[in-house]
């Protein structure tokens, strides 16, 4: 139930991102939208699917917890039994790789929110710049006023001075 | 024992299958025994044979034959548990033969086919039994279940949590860089197909680069805890050193963040701890966001090395290539400096950690040492080493750096631009970026040194003259001053009252020295009051000050400062002279006093850049000598009517100007 859930919000900024990058990009195309629905609907069949699967094995396992009489069936429900619980992890499993192909089309189809990322990170980095440069600007200015200071006080100074004096 | 068997057991047989009647009641109905299924005649027919005699014989037999072997070996007094369990089975295998001989036998007859046998019902307790049995059966195959259920939930937490930090570090991570996918199938353990791509397509231009660049793509692995970790690819830890001997290249220190970078070749470690707490994850995020900073950095340098390269291919003014190779430029500046640009790898480099977590410095060999010299060798690498005066080569490095990244940028705006307005914008951007430029503020920056150098001489040497620097803050233009301040006249407060007198007033402008030297790459300019030149030394009108600028060399430069403050000197005792009411007038680096009687005394003023007693030296002459030949003579003691003053400060000089004038008042000179 979670995973469908889900699955169902992954699906919604799907769209949202089809759209969303319809309006930043120019729209998607009718056949691109088609294609994501085609997808979505594909992604949830397999959702359910596995859910479905799960549950089945599950309740078929609980029906061979049964015990009969001959000794025989019960070699062969012990079997079944495995089996059950063989699908039911493979069930599992392949849940658990749907979790990651919705995390792959996330990260490579999130373009409204990488397209956001980067303009923020652009503006940062220009704040940055500007900041830089203002920084610099007044380093110069602070060498060059601490450089006319010092070359003052060093013409005034005692050591020029007796220059003076002893040429 | 099985033929005393066949003899005992006693075989009823109904070998007619006839329906007797049992019974005819009143009305005449007939009364038959039930149909016996096939099922029940069977079980009958197996009810008959009696086992039990053979039973209590082989149990007869059994005791005796314990008794005999009790009595034979008296073993231990205890009794095996299992003995009753085997002596059951044992019987049960007894029974099993009896009955087989008997369908044998019953079939070689071919009297009776046998056609089958149905388990005998069993008994409660024998049910119950069977039942308990397939119940622990069962139990225990569902206990089976139970761990394998718990194994395979403890594998897929575990994978969702590895999954969860791989993706969740790649989410982080690519707020900052580019990943791509390539959909190929796993060769190597932890390889995904993706890759952070650091390709700058702002900077990157095929039609510039010589050779595109190939390690722009860097594979991410995903470790056994679910850490994303890079591989490394080749000559992806390299920057960019300048250094003026060929010998003597710098790499920077980097710290060694190894722990996430694996080289193509490497296996992944499999030795990680799997309990990772969020700070470790994130941690190691930040350490591989650091890492392919690096790498981001190094490519970088590699298009900006590049970049220097394809340029210095065409040639332009400023640049002079000396040698070439893969990694290695050399580029002359100046007239005897030489600079070395090499792209060499970072010292960290060679340091890295196995499996184990063991660092092993290998040697941090030369990067040119097995290499064929192509360079052509600078004779005097040797005497740079030693020069002062040269720029920093980490500053240059940056200076580098930051020229053609400020041009990468110009470019991309002049994309965004129109066409034609591109054009202009990219002329006016390559005169200040470039390799030209580059080089031209190297040579402006070791030429103004020297210029500097030469002044500070000059300024060391003569006490009233002050050097004020003025940056200009472009690379290649630098600006000083020279500044001289006269003291106070003693009529000074005089001047000021006569306001009619509008040479007083200039006077009081002059009062100071300035002369500016400009160097805009290697042209000098000077420029300040007074001229050097021998046409305006015949000026003699003292109302024209004239202020030019004109260019000169490094070798006429101190001479063309001293004469300039001596002129002023000069210019400076003539206004006071005229202020106090004495005839004199100038000429050049002379004054000469008219005094009465027709007598001319000459204040005279040598320099010599070479002097390190001072630059500049003060000779009295008198009248004789001018008579005699009219000619100033440098030579000391030749001549009986000239003395050397020597290096007189300022007031030194007013002072001499002021008894000069008590001189020329007194009529006398002595």
């Amino acid at each position: 139930m979670s995973t469908t859930l889900s699955l169902c919000r992954c699906g919604g900024r799907m769209n949202k991102a089809a759209v969303g990058g319809g309006g930043g990009g120019g729209g998607p195309t009718a056949a691109a939208a088609v294609a994501a629905a085609q997808k979505q609907k594909t992604l949830l069949q397999r959702v359910d699917a596995d859910v479905s699967n799960l549950v089945d094995n599950f309740s078929h396992l609980v029906n061979l917890a049964r015990v009969n009489d001959p000794p025989v069936r019960n070699s062969q429900e012990a079997f079944q039994m495995e089996i059950r619980a063989a699908r039911m992890v493979q069930a599992a499993e392949s849940l658990r790789n749907l979790v990651s192909e919705l995390k792959q089309t996330a990260i490579f189809s999130g373009f409204g929110s990488l397209n956001d990322n980067v303009d923020r990170q652009v503006a940062e980095f220009n704040r940055l710049e500007e900041g830089s440069e203002r920084l610099l600007e007044k380093v110069g200015e602070q060498a060059a006023a601490n450089l006319k200071e010092l070359e003052a006080q060093y013409y005034s100074s005692v050591l020029r001075s007796s220059q003076g004096d002893d040429g | 024992m099985e033929e005393s068997s066949r003899k005992r057991v006693a075989i009823d047989l109904d070998r007619l299958p006839i329906k007797r009647l049992n019974a005819i009641d009143e009305i005449g109905n007939e009364q038959f025994p039930p149909d016996v299924s096939n099922e029940d005649k069977r079980l009958g027919m197996l009810r008959r044979i009696d086992f039990s005699s053979i039973v209590a014989d082989s149990i007869e037999t059994r005791r005796n034959q314990k008794r005999t072997s009790k009595e034979a070996a008296p073993g231990p007094q205890q009794t095996w548990p299992w003995q009753g369990f085997v002596e059951n089975l044992q019987l049960a295998h007894q029974e099993l033969s009896v009955i087989i001989d008997l369908i044998n036998t019953v079939e070689a007859n071919d009297a009776v086919a046998v056609a089958g046998m149905q388990r005998p019902k069993q008994l409660p307790n024998e049910i119950l039994s069977d039942l308990a049995v397939s119940a622990a059966t069962k139990l225990q195959r569902l206990r089976n279940l139970g761990r394998y259920f718990k194994q395979s939930s403890k594998a897929l937490e575990q994978r969702v949590s590895r999954e969860a930090r791989f993706y969740g570090s790649l989410i982080r991570l690519q707020q900052h860089w580019k990943v791509k996918r390539q959909r190929v199938s796993a060769t190597s353990p932890g390889n995904e197909g993706f890759s952070f791509d650091l390709v700058d397509n702002t900077s990157s231009n095929t039609t510039i680069l010589s050779h595109p660049l190939p390690n722009t793509l860097v594979h991410i692995v995903r470790e056994t805890a679910g850490l994303l970790a890079i591989q490394r690819p080749q000559k992806s830890h390299q920057c960019i050193s300048i250094s003026y001997s060929a010998s003597d290249f710098n790499s920077r220190n980097k710290k060694s963040l190894k722990r996430n970078i694996y080289k193509s070749d490497e296996i992944l470690q499999a030795n990680r701890k799997e309990t990772l707490t969020d700070e470790d994850v994130n941690s190691w995020v930040k350490d591989t966001h650091s890492v392919l900073h690096e790498i981001h950095q190094s490519i970088f340098l590699q298009q900006v090395f590049d970049r220097v390269k394809h340029e210095s291919y065409s040639p332009s003014p400023g640049i002079y290539v000396t040698g070439m190779r893969e990694d290695f430029l050399q580029l002359a500046v100046g007239q005897d400096t030489s600079i070395y640009l090499s792209l060499v790898p970072f010292k960290k480099e060679d340091e890295f950690l196995d499996s184990m977590g063991h660092s092993q410095n290998t040697t941090n060999e030369h990067p040119h040492s097995d290499s064929s010299a192509l360079v052509v060798i600078n004779e005097k690498d040797m005497l740079n080493e030693n020069n002062f005066g040269v720029p920093s080569p980490a500053g240059l490095e940056i200076y580098v750096m930051h020229i053609f990244h400020k041009n990468s940028v110009v470019r991309l705006k002049e994309k965004k631009i129109s066409a034609s307005r591109a054009a202009v914008a990219g002329q006016a951007a390559a005169d200040s970026c470039g390799l030209s430029h580059f080089c031209k503020t190297i040579a402006h920056r070791i030429f103004s040194n020297k210029v500097l150098a030469e002044i500070e001489r000059l300024v060391s040497r003569i006490p009233f003259v002050q050097l004020l620097s003025h940056p200009p803050w472009h690379s290649r233009t630098s600006s000083w001053s020279l500044s001289l301040k006269f003291p106070e006249s003693v009529f000074h407060s005089a001047c000021l009252s006569e306001s009619s007198n509008n040479y007083d007033a200039k006077g009081l402008i002059r009062s100071q020295l300035h002369t500016k030297i400009v160097v805009k790459d290697d042209q000098v300019t000077v420029s300040g009051e007074g001229a050097p030149s021998t046409l305006c030394s015949f000026r003699i009108s003292p109302n024209v000050s004239s202020v030019g600028s004109y260019g000169c060399d490094l070798d006429d430069l101190p001479l063309i400062l001293l004469q300039q403050i001596a002129g002023r000197i000069i210019q400076w005792l003539h206004d006071e002279a005229l202020i106090v009411g004495m005839k004199v007038r100038r000429d050049f680096l002379c004054l000469y006093f008219d005094l009465d009687q027709g007598d001319m005394l000459g204040l005279v003023a040598r320099v010599d850049p070479d002097d390190v007693n001072g630059c500049i030296s003060w000779w009295l002459i008198m009248e004789d000598a001018l008579q005699d030949d009219g000619k100033f003579s440098t030579s000391t003691g030749e001549y009986k009517n000239r003395r050397f003053l020597g290096h007189l400060s300022l007031e030194a000089l007013y002072f001499m100007l002021m008894d000069l004038v008590n001189v020329s008042t007194d009529n006398g000179f002595s």
